[in-house]
C-alpha cells in the first residue's frame, strides 16, 4: 500500500511542481510590449486602411469618392483605403483588441469619446491639422479629454448636428404679414417665437377638428426634448458635461422647460407621447396635416421626396419647404406669457468626427487619411453631397445659410453638444420616460394630473436626476 | 389503448420522467457508489504490484513493463502531451484563473496586458483539461491493475487490437460519445460555467477590459438582496414574473386545447381552412408580430384611429400609465403567438384518445363538461406536462414581449426597470444598457434556480409523474 501510495503522491508532486514553477513564471512575466502606435511622420508603405464611415456617406457615394481621391493622392506610397464594411455603430472597445476594428472611424462625439478611458483611440496632434484654427472651440471641446492628468484631443470634428425647425411657408395664414409679424422683420412670428407657434398651433387644432396641427413632434426622444430644460438652466452633467456625479436636469429653472413641454403637448394630439408620429412626420408635413416639426438637417431630402410624391414641383418645394433655427422661448417659461421677453432655445446637438484606433498598424497613414478627409475640399464636397453642417468655419461661412446659423449657435452656446463621457449612455431611458410622462400629463384629467404645478415638475426632474445617478453609481 | 401508437408528447413525457428517475437514482446511489469506488481504489493501492506502481508514477510505464506496447506508448504520449500543454500554457492559465490578471493593457504604448475575461475562459478550459487528464490517469492505473490481475490468474491480458476492436463493439458507446462530450464541454459547459463565474466577479460598470476584473465572492448576490434600490425592484418584478408565467402558460395552453377541441368537433365544417389561420400567425416571425402589435396599439395606430374617428379619445394602451392594460395586452399578444403551437400539440394528442371512453361516459350520462374534466383533460395533461413545463419556463423568460411592446421605460419605484418588465428584461437593462455584467449574471443564476425548482416541483406533483401507470 505504502509503495503504491508513494507512487500516486510522486505523480501528483510532479504535476504540482510543474504547476507551481510554470504557473508562477507565467504570472510574473512582464506584459508584452508590441510597440507603440506613434505618429512619427513617416508614412507606412503598402498600408491598407479600413475606414468606418456612416451609412449615409456610403449610400450617397461620398465614401467611394473620398477613398478614390485619397488612393490617387497617396498612390506613390502604395497606401490603400477601403470601406471597413462594418456596422456604423461598431464597438471598438470589444473589436479593437482582437484586430477586428477599423483603423479610422467616423462617429458622433458621444460614441467616440467612450474610447479614451480604455485608450482604444489615439490622441491626435490636432494643431497639425489645417482645420485646427477653422473649427470653433466648442467643436474641439467635444473631443478633448484629460487622461492621467494630461489633456488630449481624440477626434477631428467634421459635422455639427443640431435640430432645425421645418415648416411649410404655403400653410402660413394669408394675412401673416399683418397679423403674425409684430416685430416687422418679415419673418412670421410663429417660426421665431414659441409663444406664437403655440397660439398658431392652438388655432389650427381648434379649427381643424383634430385632423390638422400646427407644430407636431414626439417628445419621446430626449435629443429633441432635453433642450427645453437646458434653456432654463438645466444641464446633463456638471463641469461642462464632464462630471457624471453632478446631474443637473433639475437645476436652475429647468422646471419651466418641463412646463413648456407640457404646454406644447396640449396643441398636439396624443401622438406626441409615443414615437408613432416620428416616421410619419415627413408625409404629414407633405400632406399639410402638420404645419411644422423639428428634426435634424440631414433628413431634408425625406421631406422633399414626400412632397414630390404628393405632386408638388421642385420649385414649389424649394420655395415653401423652409428650414430655420428653433424659435425663441418665453423667459417666463409660460407659452401664454410674453411679458418677460424671450430667451434663445438651447437644444442638444452633436459633433461627428474622425478618430484613429489605437490598434491600427498604420498610425501615420491613418493620420494622413484623416488630414485628407478633413481638408477644405473634402469637407466642402461632403456638404454638397450629404448636406451636412460643416464644423470647419471657413466652409460653413462659404456655404452660408443654415451651416452658418448652426455654427454660430454652437459658438454662442445655443447648441449644447452631447456629453462626451460614457455615462451619457445612461441618461436616455430615464429622460425618455420623463418626457413621455410630461407629454401624457397634458391629456390627463382630474385627479390623474401629476404635474399641475411647477414644484411637482421640479420634483419629477429631481427624481430623474437621482435615477440617472443611481444607474451610474449604485453598482460601482 | 395499448394497441395505439404512442404519440410524441407521451414519449417526451416518459423520457422526462425517466431522466428524473435517473437523476434521483443517481443521487440516492451516490454514497454506495463512492463506497464501491473507494473500495476499488483501496484494492488497487493494496494489491497493485510494482508494475502498477510504475503506471502510477509515469502513465503507461506499467503497461510497457507488461509488454503492452501500444497502450503503454499511448498513455505515455497522453501524459507527455498534457505535461507539454501544462508547461507551455495550462499552468499559467490555471494561475490566471485565480488572479484574473496582473498587468493592465495600454494600447497607446502597445502594451498587451492581461485580459481578465479571456483569462477566466482559458482557466476554465485548463480545469476541464485537468479533469480529463485525471480521468485518463485513473483509466491508466485501472488498466495496469487489470493486466496484473489477468497475469496473476494465468490469463493472457486483452491485446491492444482486441481492446481497440471492443471500441467498435461492446464499448462503442464510448467511441461514439467521446467527440460529442468534448464538444459539449467546450461549447456548452464552458460558457455556462463562465456565465456562472461572472456572477462572482466585479466585471461591468467601469471594470471592463483593459481594466482588470477581480473575484468578489457573493457580493453581487448580497447587492441584489440588500441594496435599497435593488431588493424592492427584484421582488416586485419577481412577483409579476411569476404571475405572468402562470397566467400566460394557462391561457396559451387552455386556449390551444379549446381551439383544438372546437376544430375537432364533427359539426365544424372546413376544419383545414380554419386551422390555417392560427398556423399562419405561428409562421410569422415573432418580433415582426410584436412590432406590428406595438404599432396597432400606439397612439398613431389603427385602433386609436378608429376610436378617434368614432369621436372617442385616444387610449394609451401601452404608454407610461398603462401598467395593467399593457400587461393584459402582453398576455393577449403572447397568446396570439403561442396558441397555434398549443393547438397543434393538442390536436395530435386528441387524435389518440380512445373514443370508447367517451361512448361509455355518454352511456353513463356524463355531460360534455364532465367528459372533458374526467377524460380529456387528465389524458392531455398527462401527455403534455413536460411541454407545459417547458412553456412555463419559456414564458418566465419571455424577453421579446415587453421589450418590443413597451421597452425604454424606467418607472418610479423600480431600479432600471418598468412595471411590465420581467426578470429577463431587467437582466438585459442591467447588463446590456448599463454594463453591469456581473449583476446580470447573478440575476440569471437566480432565474435558473427559480425556474428549476418550480419546474421540478410542478412535475413531481403532476399526474405525469404520480399516475403514469393509469395511462399505460
Amino acid at each position: 500500500m505504502s509503495k503504491n501510495l508513494s507512487a500516486v503522491v510522486a505523480h501528483i508532486a510532479i504535476l504540482l511542481a510543474v504547476f507551481i514553477v510554470c504557473g508562477l513564471l507565467s504570472s510574473v512575466a512582464a506584459a508584452t510590449d508590441a510597440g507603440a502606435a506613434k505618429f512619427t511622420g513617416e508614412l507606412e508603405e503598402n498600408a491598407t486602411l479600413r475606414v468606418l464611415e456612416n451609412d449615409t456617406a456610403i449610400k450617397q457615394g461620398y465614401l467611394a469618392e473620398l477613398i478614390a481621391a485619397f488612393n490617387e493622392e497617396y498612390k506613390d506610397y502604395h497606401i490603400t483605403v477601403q470601406d471597413a464594411n462594418m456596422d456604423q455603430y461598431t464597438d471598438l472597445e470589444n473589436d479593437g483588441p482582437y484586430g477586428y476594428g477599423p483603423d479610422v472611424l467616423y462617429q458622433a462625439n458621444d460614441r467616440i469619446m467612450r474610447y479614451p478611458d480604455g485608450k482604444h483611440i489615439l490622441p491626435l496632434p490636432a494643431e497639425e491639422f489645417d482645420c485646427y484654427d477653422k473649427i470653433s472651440e466648442k467643436g474641439w471641446q467635444a473631443y478633448r479629454r484629460t487622461v492621467a492628468g494630461q489633456e488630449y484631443t481624440f477626434g477631428i470634428p467634421v459635422n455639427v448636428q443640431g435640430p432645425l425647425l421645418y415648416y411649410r411657408k404655403d400653410l402660413l395664414p394669408e394675412n401673416w404679414e399683418s397679423e403674425w409679424d409684430d416685430d416687422g422683420d418679415g419673418i412670421p412670428d410663429m417660426v421665431e417665437y414659441w409663444t406664437d407657434m403655440y397660439r398658431f398651433s392652438k388655432e389650427i387644432k381648434e379649427g381643424g377638428g383634430g385632423k390638422k396641427f400646427g407644430y407636431m413632434r414626439s417628445f419621446l426622444e430626449p435629443y429633441f426634448s432635453v433642450g427645453y430644460l437646458y434653456s432654463y438652466g438645466g444641464y446633463t452633467f456638471g463641469k461642462g458635461n464632464t462630471d457624471p456625479s453632478d446631474i443637473g436636469h433639475s437645476k436652475g429653472n429647468a422646471e419651466l422647460g418641463a412646463n413648456i413641454i407640457r404646454q406644447l403637448a396640449t396643441v398636439m394630439d396624443q401622438r406626441c407621447i409615443d414615437d408613432s408620429v416620428t416616421t410619419g412626420a415627413y408625409a404629414a408635413l407633405a400632406s399639410g396635416e402638420f404645419f411644422a416639426t423639428i428634426t435634424t438637417p440631414d433628413v431634408y431630402t425625406m421631406f422633399v421626396d414626400e412632397m414630390k410624391a404628393k405632386g408638388y414641383t421642385e420649385d414649389f418645394i424649394a420655395e415653401n419647404l423652409v428650414t430655420t433655427y428653433i424659435p425663441k422661448l418665453p423667459a417666463s417659461g409660460n407659452l401664454e406669457d410674453e411679458s418677460q421677453g424671450f430667451i434663445e432655445c438651447n437644444m442638444m446637438g452633436g459633433v461627428q468626427g474622425y478618430a484613429i484606433s489605437s490598434y491600427t498598424k498604420y498610425p501615420n497613414a491613418a493620420l494622413a487619411f484623416v488630414k485628407f478627409a478633413t481638408s477644405y475640399e473634402m469637407i466642402k464636397r461632403r456638404n454638397e453631397l450629404l448636406g451636412i453642417v460643416p464644423a470647419r468655419g471657413d466652409v460653413a461661412d462659404e456655404v452660408g445659410g443654415l451651416s452658418e446659423v448652426i455654427n454660430n449657435n454652437l459658438e454662442a452656446g445655443n447648441i449644447t453638444v452631447m456629453p462626451s463621457i460614457k455615462e451619457n449612455a445612461q441618461i436616455w431611458t430615464p429622460l425618455q420616460t420623463l418626457f413621455q410622462d410630461l407629454a401624457k400629463d397634458a391629456f390627463r384629467t382630474g385627479a390623474e394630473i401629476k404635474y399641475a404645478t411647477l414644484d411637482s415638475m421640479k420634483e419629477a426632474l429631481q427624481r430623474v436626476d437621482q435615477q440617472i445617478y443611481d444607474s451610474i453609481f449604485t453598482l460601482q | 389503448m395499448e394497441d395505439r401508437k404512442e404519440n410524441v408528447a407521451r414519449k417526451l413525457g416518459r423520457g422526462f420522467r425517466a431522466t428524473l428517475e435517473k437523476i434521483k437514482n443517481f443521487f440516492l446511489s451516490l454514497p454506495a457508489r463512492i463506497k464501491q469506488k473507494l473500495a476499488g481504489a483501496k484494492e488497487i493501492l493494496t494489491q497493485g504490484n510494482g508494475k502498477v506502481a510504475a503506471s502510477m508514477v509515469v502513465m503507461g510505464l506499467g503497461q510497457l513493463l507488461y509488454r503492452q506496447w501500444a497502450k503503454g506508448i499511448l498513455y505515455l504520449l497522453a501524459q507527455l502531451a498534457f505535461l507539454a500543454y501544462f508547461i507551455l500554457k495550462g499552468a499559467g492559465d490555471l494561475i490566471g484563473f485565480f488572479t484574473l490578471g496582473t498587468h493592465e493593457s495600454n494600447a497607446w504604448y502597445g502594451v498587451e496586458g492581461d485580459n481578465s475575461v479571456i483569462m477566466m475562459l482559458m482557466g476554465i478550459l485548463a480545469i476541464i483539461a485537468l479533469i480529463f487528464y485525471f480521468v485518463i490517469y485513473l483509466a491508466n492505473v485501472k488498466d495496469a491493475y487489470k493486466i496484473q490481475c489477468a497475469v496473476d490468474t494465468m490469463k493472457s491480458p486483452a491485446s491492444f487490437k482486441k481492446e481497440l476492436s471492443s471500441l467498435l463493439g461492446k464499448n462503442f458507446h464510448k467511441t461514439a460519445l467521446a467527440l460529442p462530450i468534448i464538444g459539449v464541454c467546450v461549447f456548452s459547459v464552458l460558457p455556462i460555467i463562465f456565465m456562472i463565474l461572472i456572477a462572482f466577479t466585479n466585471y461591468g460598470g467601469t471594470v471592463v477590459p483593459p481594466a482588470l476584473v477581480d473575484w468578489v465572492g457573493f457580493e453581487n448576490f448580497t447587492k441584489i438582496l440588500t441594496l435599497g434600490q435593488f431588493a424592492p425592484t427584484f421582488f416586485r418584478i419577481f412577483g409579476w414574473n411569476i404571475l405572468w408565467a402562470v397566467l400566460s402558460t394557462f391561457i396559451n395552453y387552455f386556449a390551444g386545447l379549446g381551439l383544438a377541441l372546437l376544430l375537432n368537433r364533427k359539426c365544424v365544417k372546413g376544419k383545414t381552412f380554419w386551422r390555417l389561420f392560427p398556423i399562419l400567425a405561428y409562421a410569422v416571425p415573432g418580433f415582426i408580430t410584436l412590432i406590428a402589435f406595438k404599432f396597432m396599439f400606439s397612439y398613431g395606430g389603427p385602433i386609436n384611429q378608429m376610436i378617434t374617428d368614432a369621436g372617442g379619445t385616444a387610449v394609451g394602451f401601452l404608454d407610461i400609465d398603462a401598467k395593467w392594460t399593457a400587461r393584459f395586452i402582453g398576455l393577449g399578444v403572447n397568446a396570439w403567438l403561442n396558441i397555434p403551437s398549443g393547438m397543434l400539440l393538442a390536436t395530435g394528442i386528441l387524435s389518440n384518445v380512445n373514443t370508447d371512453l367517451y361512448e361509455a361516459a355518454r352511456v353513463d350520462g356524463a355531460s360534455p363538461w364532465k367528459q372533458f374534466v374526467r377524460i380529456t383533460l387528465p389524458y392531455v395533461l398527462f401527455a403534455t406536462m413536460p411541454v407545459l413545463i417547458s412553456q412555463f419556463i419559456a414564458n418566465f423568460n419571455n424577453f421579446g414581449i415587453f421589450y418590443f411592446l413597451r421597452g425604454g421605460l424606467y418607472m418610479d419605484g423600480y431600479f432600471l426597470a418598468s412595471d411590465t418588465d420581467l426578470l429577463i428584461n431587467w437582466l438585459y437593462n442591467m447588463s446590456i444598457d448599463n454594463n453591469y455584467y456581473s449583476i446580470g449574471a447573478a440575476i440569471s443564476i437566480i432565474i435558473f434556480a427559480v425556474t428549476s425548482v418550480i419546474s421540478l416541483a410542478v412535475y413531481v406533483l403532476s399526474p405525469s409523474y404520480k399516475q403514469e401507470e393509469t395511462y399505460q
